[in-house]
């Protein structure tokens, strides 16, 4: 379980990067990552639906500065091992391990989350990755400002921006 | 050509060997800035590094300021391979001694034209096999 506690500043206003510009970026890091030819789908989620993957992995980067905010990427287990063995060039029939998933996952939030930085007030810095075996879970300080809902190859990803209240 | 790679992230470190190996470069890697460092105190002297910024232990603009601080290391080509963007650390970073700067998502294709801005291809020089997409 990732658990998010910080911001202790008033610095940054709770504004939040648009979905579009979080779709694209993560559409950006995940086709230079995986390869031009893969798809990633658009999912209609209601809102305060949980992620609703079985096996979840999930990597946490806060953002400090001019604008201050949290990104998230929520992944099925069944996305995050073979998003790793292609990162990591894990042969075929050779599982990932948790390690790898973990770090692999982590370079995921590491860059979608320094692509939004970039799309906001600075200056800012990006904490390192935190990795966990299960879903993110915020703060009470934290409110959800954006949410992208998407799947590859049928599986669910999610990638969500929070900022302070 | 030694190439060493210097991320955090082991799965960055593996997508960016499969690019330089696949031009034929020797490959070296480290995990921060100071495990880099100590590598290259020990000998292992590359003619370019491949520098995330954002790293525990010691970052890659720390780092480029240490190897620019020791002359015996002057002719080290340094290169950011790196998600941050801001304009005024990526003047930081050229103003300290790093030679170029790619900012992550990148292409196999971008670490390329970089290596060849730097002279370190050799005009025929092409991507090799297993190279990520």
């Amino acid at each position: 379980m990732n658990v998010l506690t910080f911001f202790d500043t008033d610095a940054g206003a709770a504004e939040a990067p648009s979905v579009d510009d979080v779709q694209a970026v993560t559409e950006d890091v995940w086709l230079s990552l995986l390869g031009e030819q893969e798809v990633l789908v658009p999912r209609l989620v209601p809102p305060g639906t949980p992620f609703d993957a079985l096996g979840v992995w999930s990597a946490v980067a806060s953002i400090s500065g001019g604008w201050q905010g949290v990104v998230t990427i929520e992944l099925a287990d069944s996305v995050a091992r073979p998003v790793t063995a292609h990162m990591l060039d894990i042969p075929a029939g050779t599982d990932a391990t948790d390690s790898d998933v973990a770090d692999a996952v982590g370079e995921l939030v590491n860059m979608i989350g320094g692509n939004i930085k970039s799309l906001m007030p600075g200056p800012s810095a990006l904490s390192l990755p935190s990795v966990a075996a299960g879903r993110a879970v915020f703060a009470s300080d934290l409110v959800e400002a954006c949410r992208v809902d998407i799947s590859w190859r049928g599986e669910p990803v999610r990638v969500c921006i929070h900022v302070p209240h | 050509m030694r190439a060493m790679i210097i991320d955090d992230s082991r799965a960055m470190r593996s997508i960016l060997r499969r690019i330089v190996s696949g031009l034929d470069f020797e490959t070296s890697e480290a995990e921060h800035g100071q495990d880099a460092l100590d590598q290259m105190n020990a000998g292992v002297v590359p003619d370019i590094c491949l520098v995330d910024w954002n790293m525990p232990v010691m970052d890659g603009y720390t780092f480029i300021t240490r190897v620019r601080d020791n002359p015996d290391w002057r002719d080290v080509t340094l290169m950011m391979v790196t998600t941050e963007s801001e304009q005024r650390n990526i003047v930081r970073a050229l103003a300290a001694g790093a030679h170029e700067y790619v900012i992550k998502p990148f292409t196999p294709d971008a670490i390329v034209d970089k290596l060849a801005l730097l002279g370190l291809l050799q005009p025929d020089a092409v991507l090799g096999g297993g190279v990520p997409a």
